[in-house]
């Protein structure tokens, strides 16, 4: 039996466009669980990113309960929302999002000391997952904006794993990186993800959503379909084709 | 043109905050500037107009005596002498009296003139004032209104009988309809007030002579009572106005040598023009200086932001290259888009100060007593408009430098850093700080232009509050630095003393308990051969006097040989400490040795300081002015009463200084308080309209950050926590480094203003508790304004950052 890490019920959100009301999620019963690897996948404008927002508490929902752990977050203000995000997720982000005017090591532990003050424990902890995302220890010190993509993806990684999120979010992570740092960038979430960290990623590269061991899929604000893959095993060509199969099904 | 006007529309079409901030930076400016201009240049000219529109004199002299023989006199030497264009000499009485005005007493020489005679005097003749206005609008018609006796307007009714004052002391006090009690020689006489009347030279206490006009009937009944004795009062004309001061002392000289013992009293066209406009050189001066202090800040200001918007707009401008606009028309762009700005503002600011300048005339007015009407004076107008706009247009141009400057390419490729990669300021590895307050100092650090901003704004603040507290010290909450400075010598009593009661009085008065100490300190007319007349005031031993500040350079005189003179007068005359000067009184020359500097505004530098026996080898005393500190708590009018009683004709006057001193100095006190009042308001404008600006700018920069660390879990509060902090390091030091230095060159900077009325070395206190509270306040005004500027990071969401808003 998976424990539930997040659930909505009945979620909603809606954007007025011009005077005209825009319904981009409807009605969404999910569950999220602890260990899973979750891709929400969907063309252009299902709301997959506004999915992603909304279940991170990086917007609030127009109708509908969040729950996270049991707490319910939909009620939250933004205040709480951010207090919520900085102790429970974390955040890998197409554009990467490094603060340009600060160093890679500056950038990781300004996210780690909202929430922890041993600073020495952070760098410590900042220096292990460096490692583990393959970044050379000349670049710590750099400035964000002297590093490659994928070398900025991978600190962005670091950044969202500081924290030990209990559930890490990521929104298209190698959307902006050439076919090779992506492919690099995705080992490194996988292998997080086999280490136990829950992962929520929405993608709408097929390469990338093998990674996942739950596929959503995402129409019009619904979720139309979901796929249980499995743990993900490289060069298992069976999962492929189960995943081509259900998103052959759900029109992609 | 037309590609940089387009480009300036979209310019302030995408920065209507900072736009709006920066038109009301210069509109102050402009405000302020246009109405010390109109101040500075059209309010003397106001006393020229009045002076010449009552055909006023250039030098007055009252002379008591024999009326007959001194007319004759003086009109022999006046048809003699070519410099003279016209003279008149009609009768009049001439006498020291007081009055209470203002909480104090004014207490001056009085020249008592018939009404009529006075309004019709042919040289210097008095306008009446009507009551419902102040307007100086042309003389005859306010006669005609107020000379047939009728009440005007609504105004109160007058009486038929009584006195007209000079309308400097018009006040909820002293109005038309009240009774006022005029103390003449020692007698109190009681009269309805009928008026006022302007007469530019002899309309205050500060002229040396104050007129007093008499309806016919009480003019012949004060003859009668024989309070003041009858004298001569001429009126002269001169071809130049600029020899007044010359001519004074030598006419005066010419009657003290004939006529020892006559009392004579005059004044000049120099020193009324400068002693009535003491105020009105004090709010222009400040005015000058808030004016240029916010126009510096709306440059630097504008600097800053054409920096910023080079920074953020780099791949735009390089775009904009790209296509074929040049680096003129890019700088071009944003000089027409500033030069419209500053034109806008200083025209508002002009008009504004059109709208309030009628509450400043009224001010003014009150202080100089000479009528004043507000109208359109174009050249400050044109100057106002003018000066901001060649200053911007000139920052412009400079600032922009850059835009000329980069190549398309360069700049497309993001050509300049937002910041310097050489360091990382503050790591939050080693930091000890806590986060918060370590990323605002990163901010602060990276920011450097910012903190320009802050520095100068705060240097300029600063000084508003070291000048603001230093006058509220010294001029508000305890007057003694300020009559120490203005006045000279204070002390509580004052009694004249004929020299035949002399030792007698004093014998009594050592043996009184409530005298605490009593010396001489008279003040006498000497005239400096080759030189003009220097009032010199005696004492027997200058060691006893209240203020030992009054020679701030070298000593006083202690031997008869000896003098300590002004030093305004002695580096106009090119004299110093050592050398010798002749001086003449009823027709004696002495030479006298220079041993110190002087300073008191008294007599606008003119001023002088030798022992009783120095005096003696020049002249008799016929009378010796005794001043006198009298025990806590003794009712100083009760004991000037005593003495009066007991001394009776013996004594000539008693006057109580203090009260004396504060009536004369209270317009000063008002003027200043609404002065410090309005600086510091201003101030406090000032710096919310630049924080206002830089928070602005910042946010506008920090908008992809702050959204990345809202998504990260910084909260707003957060985020405006540091916003505000990151300010704080530029402006505790700037105020810290800014009040140091202000509290260091204030009293300097003070003397230069001050400069005009014989003031060379202020020695004001400096009130370190006010000025460390004030610096505290403005830190802490800053910040708590910082913070609520701020709010506006609460509109950056994360959700905005990511969908690229």
């Amino acid at each position: 039996m998976k424990e539930t890490l997040l659930k909505t019920e009945k979620l909603c959100k809606s954007f007025s466009n011009g005077g005209t009301m825009q319904h981009v999620l409807r009605n969404i019963d999910l569950e999220l669980y602890k260990g899973d690897f979750t891709i929400i996948m969907g063309a252009s404008g299902a709301g997959k990113s506004t999915l992603l927002y909304a279940l991170s508490g990086m917007d609030m929902p127009s109708v509908g309960a969040i729950t996270f752990g049991g707490q319910a977050i939909s009620g939250l203000c933004s205040d709480e929302l951010a207090v919520f995000r900085r102790r429970h997720c974390g955040f890998v982000f197409q554009q990467i999002c490094l603060i340009d005017t600060m160093s890679v090591m500056d950038n990781v532990l300004a996210a780690g000391l909202l929430v922890s003050q041993d600073k020495k424990a952070l760098a410590g902890r900042a220096r292990e997952l460096f490692t583990a995302v393959g970044l050379p220890e000349e670049s710590w010190r750099k400035f964000a904006s002297q590093l490659s993509g994928g070398e900025a993806q991978r600190v962005g990684i670091v950044r969202a794993l500081i924290n030990s999120p209990e559930i890490l979010f990521a929104d298209e992570p190698t959307g902006a990186l050439n076919s090779r740092t992506g492919l690099d960038v995705l080992d490194t979430l996988t292998r997080f993800n086999e280490q136990g960290q829950s992962v929520v990623m929405v993608t709408h590269d097929m390469r990338s959503a093998r990674r996942g061991n739950r596929i959503l899929y995402l129409k019009d604000g619904v979720i139309l379909g979901e796929c249980d893959l499995g743990r993900y095993v490289h060069g298992d060509m069976e999962r492929h084709e189960k995943l081509s199969a259900f998103l052959t099904e759900m029109g992609w | 043109m037309k590609k940089s006007i387009l480009l300036t529309k979209s310019n302030l079409q995408g920065a209507r905050g900072q736009t709006a901030a920066v038109v009301a930076l210069i509109f102050l400016g402009a405000m302020m500037l246009n109405l010390w201009l109109m101040l500075s240049m059209d309010y003397k000219q106001n006393f020229r107009r009045c002076h010449e529109r009552l055909n006023g004199e250039h030098v007055s002299l009252a002379v008591d005596g024999d009326q007959e023989q001194m007319r004759e006199f003086l009109s022999g030497i006046l048809e003699e002498d070519e410099r003279v264009e016209e003279f008149s000499l009609e009768p009049a009485m001439q006498m020291v009296g007081l009055f209470d005005y203002n909480g104090g007493e004014v207490n001056t020489n009085f020249v008592i003139m018939e009404k009529e005679s006075a309004l019709g005097r042919p040289i210097g003749r008095a306008e009446l004032i009507p009551q419902e206005k102040t307007a100086c609008s042309g003389g005859r018609e306010d006669e005609s209104t107020q000379e047939d006796g009728q009440s005007s307007g609504e105004g109160p009714r007058k009486a038929q009988s009584g006195v007209y004052l000079p309308m400097l002391y018009q006040s909820d006090e002293i109005a038309v309809g009240k009774t006022i009690t005029i103390t003449i020689g020692g007698n109190p006489v009681a009269y309805p007030i009928c008026g006022f009347f302007n007469s530019p030279m002899m309309g205050s206490h500060n002229c040396m002579l104050c007129a007093l006009l008499l309806t016919r009937d009480r003019y012949e009944e004060l003859e009668k009572l024989g309070y003041a004795p009858g004298a001569t009062l001429c009126g002269v004309r001169l071809k130049d106005a600029a020899q007044s001061e010359q001519f004074a002392t030598e006419l005066k000289n010419a009657v003290s040598a004939s006529f020892p013992q006559a009392y004579a009293t005059g004044n000049s066209y120099a020193l009324v023009s400068q002693s009535r406009f003491i105020s009105q050189m004090i709010c222009s001066g400040v005015m000058s200086a808030m004016a240029f202090l916010i126009l510096l800040i709306a440059l630097v200001v504008i600097v800053s932001n054409i920096f910023h918007y080079i920074q953020e707009n780099m791949k735009n401008l390089g775009a904009l290259k790209a296509l074929g606009y040049t680096g003129r028309q890019l700088s071009g762009s944003l000089l027409v888009q500033f030069s419209i700005l500053s034109l806008g503002a200083s025209l508002a600011g002009i008009s504004v100060s059109y709208l309030l300048f009628p509450l400043v005339n009224e001010m003014m007015i009150s202080q100089t007593g000479i009528p004043y009407r507000v109208h359109f004076l174009p050249l400050p107008a044109l100057l106002t408009l003018a000066a901001p706009a060649l200053t911007v247009a000139l920052a412009v141009w400079i600032s922009t430098g850059r835009i000329r400057r980069i190549e398309p390419v360069t700049a497309l490729r993001q050509g300049m850093m937002t910041h310097s990669f050489k360091r990382n300021h503050i790591p939050l590895e080693n930091t000890s700080l806590p986060l918060q307050s370590a990323l605002a100092l990163k901010t602060t650090l990276s920011g450097i232009k910012h903190n320009l901003t802050v520095c100068i704004t705060m240097l300029a603040l600063s000084l508003v509050v070291v000048f603001s507290g230093l006058m509220t010290e010294n001029m508000i909450v305890d007057m003694e630095p300020f009559f120490n400075l203005i006045v000279g010598e204070v002390a509580d009593s004052c009694i004249n003393v004929g020299t035949d009661i002399e030792k007698d009085f004093l014998r009594e008065m050592n043996g009184d308990k409530r005298v605490e100490k009593i010396y001489p300190y008279s003040s006498l007319a000497v005239s400096h051969v080759g030189g003009l007349e220097l009032v010199t005031t005696i004492c027997d031993d200058f060691s006893r006097v209240n203020n030992q500040d009054v020679v701030f350079q070298g000593r006083f005189p202690r031997y008869d040989n000896e003098i300590a003179i002004a030093a305004k007068y002695a580096g106009e005359k090119d004299l110093a400490i050592g050398d010798e000067v002749v001086l003449t009184a009823e027709g004696e020359e002495r030479a006298y040795l220079i041993t110190g500097f002087t300073q008191v505004s008294n007599n606008l530098g003119k001023d002088a300081l030798m022992t009783r026996e120095g005096y003696e080898r020049l002249g008799k005393l016929w009378n010796v002015s005794y001043y006198l500190n009298l025990s806590e708590g003794t009712d100083v009018d009760a004991f000037n009463r005593e003495a009066k009683e007991r001394w009776g004709g013996g004594i000539y006057a008693a006057i109580n200084v203090k009260a004396t001193v504060e009536a004369g100095s209270s317009v000063y006190v008002s003027l200043m308080r609404a002065i410090v009042f309005a600086i510091l308001a201003l101030g406090l404008l000032v710096v919310v309209f630049v924080l206002f600006l830089l928070v602005r700018t910042m946010l506008g920069s920090k908008k992809r950050d702050y959204g990345i660390m809202k998504a990260l879990g910084f909260t707003t509060a957060e985020l405006i926590w540091q916003t505000a902090v990151s300010l704080m390091p530029a402006v505790i030091l700037s105020a810290a480094a800014g009040l140091t230095i202000s509290a260091l060159i204030i009293n300097p900077l003070t003397a230069v203003f001050l400069r005009g009325i014989g003031i060379v070395k202020c020695t004001f206190r400096i009130p370190v508790g006010f000025i460390l509270a004030g610096g505290l306040g403005l830190c802490v005004f800053t910040f708590g304004a910082a913070c609520l500027l701020s709010l506006r990071v609460k509109r950056i969401t994360p959700r905005a950052m990511l969908a690229g808003e």
